[in-house]
């Protein structure tokens, strides 16, 4: 990564309008960024934003987009509501040093596939708020390919839910050859799958299958699981084959909804 | 771009270019303690404490130190020293390539979790990497150096 001009403004509309007008690259934590060897004409540091919690609104939970990996592997606010699940999800990254620079906001905003946070946010139901455009259904973020420039401010999550994840690796701190989350939110079952090695997507049969209990049954388990590994698509890449991958999936979506049930 | 860093309690102005990273600007000032290895993020020999807190040197915008208190080994030599003997005693250190980060790795162990557990321990230093030896020594040497620490 070259950076020929970085701006650190203290501003969000500031930081907006050099993102939209001047085709600034926002920058998150910066570490995968850094490894693409790009050229960025201007860097937009989203740092001085205040862009740093993990708080409670009322009705939702909310991340900012620049809260570190570490930051909410160590959160009591997301440990209280979520079971522990943001600490199993993005405590086995890297190492500790990486996990207190990444942010939520770039592993969001990057869209990135091999993350188990994105996996675990779309099981959540959670939400997106783009500054100057406002709340977006992180699922439908998720899928869209656009370029229009953007500007992540926040993450919003339901107030609490019964949740689990599960994954699988080659070594720790590696990137995992598949994830699996599932959360209980409102009534309603959330089963996510993610770096199949694409992007992480929710199982709408797996959903179904678990219909509305808070606690279903073994064979509702084992129905939702392979359902997900039916209607998902996976593919190869250097870690594991397309197959091993379907093969995976419903023991990890099966260990991710009986962590989110116990 | 210009950046002003507290390092090892000193007050010191830097002039660097937008997109240099902070060990590189720290090593060209002088401050050659700070190692890199895999400048890719990964290895953990650049670790430098900001604000208290271990980050990768090599991977975090000099221009972030801005304002900020930056600690390289030699600004907890008194500890690092302490810790290095019980190093020594375990037969853990080899090159030593990879020790002015680890021990700042340690060091924020110890003042972050004093009763960390061994599975504890190896989590939070699972991010500085040693190509020489085989993790054993050091283990001992962190849990010993936990338990002299709690002692005091």
């Amino acid at each position: 990564m070259v950076i020929d001009r970085l701006v650190v403004p203290a501003d969000p509309d500031e930081a907006l309008e050099l993102i939209r007008e001047k085709r600034g690259v926002p920058l998150g934590g910066g570490l995968w960024l850094r490894m693409s060897g790009k050229r960025i004409g201007l860097a937009v540091d989203l740092s001085a934003l205040g862009l740093e919690y993990i708080r409670d609104s009322g009705d939702s939970i909310e991340i900012g987009a620049m809260t570190s990996f570490r930051e909410m592997e160590i959160s009591g606010l997301l440990d209280e509501r979520f079971g522990g699940l943001f600490s199993r999800v993005v405590g086995g990254v890297v190492g500790l040093q990486f996990r207190n620079m990444v942010t939520a906001g770039g592993t969001v905003a990057g869209k990135y596939a091999f993350a188990g946070l994105n996996a675990a946010l779309l099981a959540l139901g959670a939400k997106v708020v783009l500054a100057g455009e406002g709340e977006r259904d992180f699922a439908a973020f998720l899928a869209e390919s656009g370029t229009k420039p953007f500007l992540l401010e926040k993450i919003a999550l339901p107030p609490r839910a019964a949740a689990g994840y599960s994954s699988l690796a080659i070594t720790k701190g590696d990137f995992s050859i598949l994830v699996a989350a599932a959360a209980f939110a409102g009534g309603t079952w959330r089963v996510a799958v993610g770096a199949r090695p694409g992007a992480a997507m929710l199982s709408e049969s797996a959903a179904a299958a678990l219909g509305g209990q808070a606690r279903p049954g073994a064979k509702a388990i084992e129905a939702a699981a392979s359902a997900a590994a039916t209607e998902l698509t996976f593919s190869g890449d250097m870690r594991a084959s397309s197959e091993y991958r379907r093969e995976i999936c419903p023991v990890l979506v099966r260990r991710a909804l009986e962590e989110a049930i116990a | 771009m210009n950046a002003t860093i507290v390092v090892n309690g000193a007050v010191e102005r830097f002039t660097f270019e937008s997109g240099d990273m902070l060990a590189d600007v720290l090593r060209a000032a002088g401050y050659v303690e700070v190692k890199k290895g895999c400048d890719t993020g990964n290895c953990g020999a650049c670790t430098v404490l900001v604000d208290g807190k271990p980050i990768l040197s090599c991977s975090f915008l000099a221009a972030r130190a801005d304002g900020r208190a930056v600690t390289t080994v030699l600004g907890v030599e008194e500890e690092a020293r302490r810790f290095a003997s019980f190093l020594a005693a375990e037969g853990a250190d080899q090159c030593g390539f990879c020790a002015p980060g680890f021990a700042l790795t340690v060091i924020a162990l110890s003042r972050e979790l004093p009763e960390a557990t061994e599975e504890e321990a190896r989590e939070y230093l699972k991010g500085n990497l040693c190509r020489c030896s085989g993790y054993e020594g050091q283990n001992r040497a962190i849990m010993r150096y936990l338990e002299a620490c709690n002692a005091r």
